[in-house]
């Protein structure tokens, strides 16, 4: 067993990291924490502008094959992950970089492969997610939304929800039915589609803090070229859980994690109380201790993660338990930091509040993770289910 | 970077598993919590013949020359089956001998701790039960060609059955505590000790052995005199790292036995195991195990290559520690009210768990530590 990274690895880390460590000096004050990109036009304009330079150095297609502007491996995607979080650099289109590129190398035709995968490589499409509807989540499956055949085209009707970004996405991928009369499952289909189509109407959904990156999208009689479908007609349930086999270790958001912890180490040691730092006080240093051994534990798990997909293994419970882990471990970081924090732990964004309001902000955004890409409840029934073989509920 | 085990690895694992499934039923490990001596020698004697004893020992002194995470290998299957007896503290007190010893000590005593010839172990705490240099108040003076050891040590592993103890000293009272500190090899044998097996939730032997007026000569002692703390620390960590492999193979045991449990149990017309509100449970315990198994794989990498890993022990026992005993409580409450029998096998890892724990720092002691490494002032 063997932690090392190659030489070429180590050179291509350093590299990562100087170029984000750049970049994070012109990083906007109004960016605390990745869901500004959403949430700020100043943040979203940033995003736009680390992905170009991403797409210069070709770091958006990194273990892609090279005929698709390709190059390096999963191993160089998961410490680009790291120098990202470490530093707060967005740049990186979760839906259409990690989720949707991966999905079409694998299930897309060729002729969907060349036109949809460049715009990405390049950092010149941004991508949303189709998925939830009001009465389809965890259980997406129900899905009702549906894209009835009509020559050459789709017409699709209906609403989609909780969709990140959907108000800057230039394009979303989701799943439809197609054919209604099908049973569960066989019905549905993974269609990509240009969100500026006539009859897609975007609704912002305030999240608790009142802002945050959630859409509602209703459809309207939209059509769609019949031939933006990846995989079969009526077998997108398939697509569906490739693409969730994408799913990412966490690299960036533990790092980010490491990178908060470092701060909050940094606010004991400057702030007192009582008449002494912060950080002399034990239960104080208890609680922060405890945050670091469960950081490193996620970072751990997140490296088991990238060794399987470096090997094309599966990671399936990996990927579950790392998912779990750190989007709980957020929320333990944020209640730990707020609570440190004493009576500042609650001021938003001001000169009162501590780390910009980071903490803050994190107490309530802890969920997002939490809820997102499969809840954790559903994580640990794919655990359950799938890696310990227990019987699944009927 | 690739985190399989290595052939030579795997090999070591698959031969200490079977060999431990054979050799180890739990009714041996029962009979061993309620024996005198703790441990069996016959068994000893076979996993000598095997190399354990002498894995990390280099082939000049009779050993195998494995390294470092080898031996977590090694363990991580000894804890899997609760292996009763005095293999960690042995080879965790090798290690004094083998980094600060002199080439007479090792050639006197490294063929014969590979061989199976010779149990030795640690006297560190005293009764102040902290694993910091405070703690030790006992005495050894010079005197002609010898010292003259004066004081209690408490929770000495298997002291009753060891040839040698490597008994921690205070030499001199300096300015700081971890100043002054001399380490001695101290023959079992020697007039003045005496030893008491102290009754422990895992029945695992610790002993409270005294020191009254015991000579030892010079030449006993390992490293240099006053300087003896760092070397306590590297055996800390070293056995900290050591005791996680073995909590590591432990919990993956009850994880294992929870989850094959609640698959037969039948309750409601269904395997228990149907239910969500255990599926959920079961799921956060591979959780557990999972993400505690590589934090634990890595800094036993860290410290076979020789790269600084203190922080790294820490954060790995802290974490380990509150794995093992939540994992071993979930699993009583799992199997039910059966699992709350004495004659369970259940029992005995959730036992271990409390000693696991406070072996070589408990889960308080190392989050200080991390505090102070992360830079907490």
């Amino acid at each position: 067993m063997d932690f090392e990274l190659t030489e070429e690895q180590k050179a291509h880390r350093k590299e990562f990291f100087e170029v984000c460590k750049e970049l994070e000096k012109k990083r906007p004050p109004s960016f605390v924490g990745f869901e500004a990109v959403f949430e700020v036009d100043e943040c979203w304009e940033f995003h736009l502008y680390c992905a170009k330079e991403f797409a210069k150095k070709g770091w958006l297609g990194l273990a892609w094959p090279p005929e698709y502007g390709g190059s390096g491996t999963m191993m160089d995607k998961v410490l680009f992950a790291e120098a990202r979080g470490y530093h707060g650099i967005p740049g990186v289109d979760i839906f259409g970089v990690q989720m949707l590129a991966p999905t079409l190398l694998q299930a897309a035709s060729d002729a969907i492969k060349k036109e949809f995968l460049p715009p990405i490589v390049q950092g010149k499409v941004m991508w949303c997610e189709l998925w939830s509807e009001p009465n389809a989540g965890s259980d997406l499956a129900t899905l009702a939304t549906t894209a009835i055949k009509k020559g050459d085209e789709y017409v699709i009707n209906g609403q989609k929800t909780w969709n990140t970004g959907a108000h800057r996405a230039d394009w979303g991928f989701g799943v439809f039915k197609t054919d209604p009369a099908a049973r569960k499952h066989h019905n549905i289909t993974f269609i990509l589609l240009d969100m500026k189509t006539p009859g897609i109407t975007v609704r912002p959904i305030p999240y608790i803090d009142g802002g945050g990156p959630f859409c509602e999208v209703y459809f309207d009689d939209v059509h769609v070229p019949a031939k933006n479908i990846v995989g079969q007609e009526n077998e997108g349930w398939a697509v569906v859980n490739l693409l969730a086999g994408f799913e990412r270790s966490g690299m960036t958001e533990i790092m980010a994690m490491f990178r908060d912890l470092e701060e909050l180490v940094k606010y004991c040691n400057e702030t007192k109380r009582n008449g002494q730092p912060l950080a002399r006080d034990p239960l104080i240093r208890n609680r922060v201790a405890q945050l670091a051994c469960e950081l490193q534990a996620a970072r751990a798990i997140a490296y088991r993660i990238a060794d399987l997909q470096n090997r094309n293994e599966m990671a399936l419970m990996d990927a579950s338990a790392a998912k779990i882990f750190y989007s709980e471990l957020g929320k333990r970081f944020a209640f730990v930091a707020t609570d440190i924090a004493g009576p500042y732990g609650q001021v938003k964004t001001s000169r009162w509040a501590p780390m910009h309001g980071a903490w803050e902000k994190a107490f309530q955004e802890c969920f997002i993770t939490i809820i997102s890409m499969g809840t954790n409840e559903i994580q640990r029934n794919i655990i359950a289910w799938y890696g310990l073989g227990l019987p699944r509920m009927k | 970077m690739d985190l399989r085990f290595t052939e030579a690895q795997e090999i070591l694992k698959k031969m200490a598993r079977d060999f431990l499934t054979t050799e180890c039923p739990k009714t041996l490990v029962r009979e061993l919590e309620k024996s005198e001596k703790g441990y069996s020698p016959e068994l000893w004697k076979k996993m000598a013949e095997l190399g354990w004893m002498g894995l990390v020992i280099p082939e000049e002194y009779e050993g195998m020359g494995y390294t470092f995470q080898d031996l977590t290998v090694l363990l991580e299957e000894a804890g899997r089956n609760i292996l009763p007896g005095p293999l960690i503290s042995t080879v965790i007190s090798t290690f004094p001998i083998l980094e600060a010893g002199t080439e007479e000590q090792k050639k006197e005593l490294l063929p014969k701790i590979a061989r199976g010839e010779l149990i030795i172990t640690t006297a560190l705490l005293e009764a102040e039960g902290t694993f910091n240099a405070y703690g030790i108040a006992a005495k050894a003076t010079p005197k002609g060609d010898d010292f003259i050891i004066n004081g209690t040590k408490l929770f000495v592993e298997m002291a009753h059955v060891a040839n040698y103890t490597i008994c921690v000293t205070r030499t001199k009272d300096g300015t700081s505590p971890e100043k002054g500190i001399t380490l001695f090899l101290v023959d079992s044998k020697a007039p003045g000790i005496s030893c008491e097996v102290m009754p422990t939730i895992a029945a695992d032997k610790l002993c409270e052995v005294r020191f009254e007026n015991v000579t030892v000569p010079k030449k006993n002692m390992l490293g240099k005199i006053d300087e003896g703390w760092p070397i306590v620390e590297m055996m800390l960590r070293k056995g900290a790292i050591a005791k996680c492999a073995e909590s590591i193979g432990a919990i993956q045991t009850c994880v294992e036995m929870t989850v094959a449990y609640s698959k037969e149990r039948v309750q409601y017309d269904r395997p228990i195991g149907a239910f969500q509100a255990l599926q959920h449970i079961m799921a956060d315990m591979w959780t557990s195990m999972e993400t505690g198994r590589y934090l634990v794989y890595e800094v036993a990498w860290m410290e076979s290559e020789g790269q600084p890993c203190a922080k790294e022990a820490s954060l790995a026992k802290a974490y380990v520690n509150e794995a093992y005993k939540n994992v071993g409580q979930w699993a009583i409450r799992l199997h039910g009210a059966i699992a709350t029998s004495h004659d369970h096998d259940i029992p005995l890892y959730y036992r271990r768990s409390k000693a696991a724990d406070t072996t070589y720092g408990g889960t308080d002691f190392h989050r200080e530590l991390v505090a102070q490494k992360i830079g907490l002032i």
